[in-house]
């Protein structure tokens, strides 16, 4: 069965046409070739393949691709504009948040998920927000010191919130 | 992979009704944390199934309604947990809510798949037990209600019919002045599955004697439970050590009645018996009484 979708996605708007049995994390990847997200476990634990669906974080390999029609959906392709990077992605690599790299997209966009609900995140709030990302390389603590320096410079240089 | 599947989505309750009671095998979802990852085990490429999304349906609202508190079906974890209403009335379940898997997963999942796909370690079940839950169903030809307690047959089996859908689930809010407690016992901090989940409402009366009590436990025995024995056993007690001490120990007794002794017997009993104390401090520790100051 195809399903048409008609989304939102990194600000674009797309029509297409997809299998209804496509994930989200395949439509991205194999039909918008969009590959920054990762393709993890696909059963909800590793947090790889993490967007954003109408601002909230979701794990893209557990949404069938036809339940998204209408959505606005963000992934770590939308974060820079062209070679400005987000101030998150500066902040992890300032930070030596990124080591092999693999669950970096999905961190990044739980750390976009939690700087849109609170721009002033407790290290207990941000460990509760990326507790659903896991990365066998760097042991958190850069990636959490990477999430503070983002909160405190967009707090005096404000982006617009993906959502 | 996911097998190929028919999507469906419909904005009416009744034309939603309708697919299921159909001949065709319609599987409903919400939130799609367990189901889609049942469907990925599907070995039968040729078995295709049809998936109802209930999204659509409303089936989100979260109000009072003369004393009940109604829950929809399809509120998602995160919805619940941040919910002013489930806060002040209903706060075990805010707590267990909030322990649920991580925060993509309660982005998704929903109070109604929790307790649906009757997974004996399902975190919402002890706490909705303790507000004496009832679980609303419909169908095209009949609506009713069946109490939590009931609803669960056996592990991941149910009374729902296949024509069945759950609606919404009502829960009785306690007064303000019960003391609560809730402890998830996990191989680790979060991201959890549970291993042993055991919850408790409390009131003690002007005397400093337990005057209601209410313990529920999870993955202790084959289905999430109250457990009776415990709670007829503290009633009229003070709340001292060893009377905890002596609730855990009948809870443990009582496991090992119903599920006889199994290769994980030693350490589930000792453990058993602890949470059981740690949660009636907990509650106790909560209960709000001006003449025992």
């Amino acid at each position: 069965m195809m399903t048409f979708l008609d989304v939102r996605v990194n600000k674009t708007r797309v029509r297409r046409f997809v299998p209804a049995h496509f994930t989200l994390l395949r439509f991205l990847r194999e039909t918008e070739g969009l590959t920054g997200t990762k393709c993890g476990c696909e059963i909800g634990e590793c947090g790889a393949c993490t967007v954003l669906l109408d601002g909230k974080a979701v794990n893209s390999c557990l949404v069938l691709a036809p339940e998204v029609n209408g959505a606005d959906i963000w992934t770590v392709e939308g974060l820079a504009e062209g070679f400005d990077l987000h101030p998150i992605q500066k902040a992890f690599l300032d930070n030596d948040a990124v080591h092999c790299g693999y669950c970096t997209p999905g961190l990044l966009m739980s750390s976009i998920a939690l700087l849109n609900d609170d721009p002033d995140p407790s290290e207990e709030k941000i460990k509760t927000y990326i507790a659903g990302n896991l990365c066998r390389c760097t042991g958190y603590i850069p990636i959490i010191n990477a999430i503070k320096e983002a909160a405190r410079i967009l707090k005096n240089e404000p982006r617009p919130l993906l959502k | 992979m996911i097998p190929e599947i028919e999507y469906i989505k419909e904005t009416e309750l009744d034309l939603a009704l309708q697919h299921l009671a159909s001949d065709k095998k319609v599987i409903p979802f919400a939130g799609g944390t367990d189901v889609l990852i049942e469907l990925r085990k599907s070995k039968n490429p040729f078995d295709r199934k049809a998936l109802l999304d209930v999204k659509g349906l409303g089936l989100n609202d979260i109000y009072i309604h003369s004393d009940t508190v109604i829950i929809g079906a399809a509120s998602t974890h995160t919805e619940v947990e941040d919910n002013e209403i489930i806060k002040s009335k209903l706060p075990v379940l805010t707590k267990a809510s909030s322990l649920i898997g991580s925060k993509q997963i309660r982005n998704r999942g929903t109070i109604g798949g929790n307790i649906i796909n009757a997974s004996p370690c399902a975190d919402t079940v002890p706490a909705l037990l303790l507000y004496d839950a009832q679980i609303v169903i419909r169908s095209l030809s009949e609506d009713r209600t069946v109490p939590l307690s009931e609803f669960i047959t056996s592990p991941y089996e149910t009374v729902l019919q296949k024509d069945e859908l759950v609606t919404e689930i009502r829960a009785f809010p306690v007064a303000e002045d019960y003391g609560w407690g809730y402890y998830k016992l996990g191989r680790r901090g979060a991201v959890n599955i549970s291993r042993m989940t055991v919850a408790a409402l409390m009131k003690v009366d002007g005397e400093g004697k337990i005057n209601e009590i209410r313990v529920s436990a999870g993955s202790v025995f084959p289905i999430t439970s109250r457990i009776s024995d415990v709670e007829k056993m503290l009633v009229g007690e003070k709340p001292k050590a060893e009377i905890f001490r002596r609730a855990g120990e009948i809870a443990a007794e009582k496991m090992i009645e119903t599920s006889g002794r199994r290769w994980s017997t030693p350490y589930k009993e000792s453990v058993v018996k602890e949470l059981i104390v740690r949660v009636l401090n907990e509650a106790y520790s909560r209960c709000k009484n001006d003449d025992l100051s």
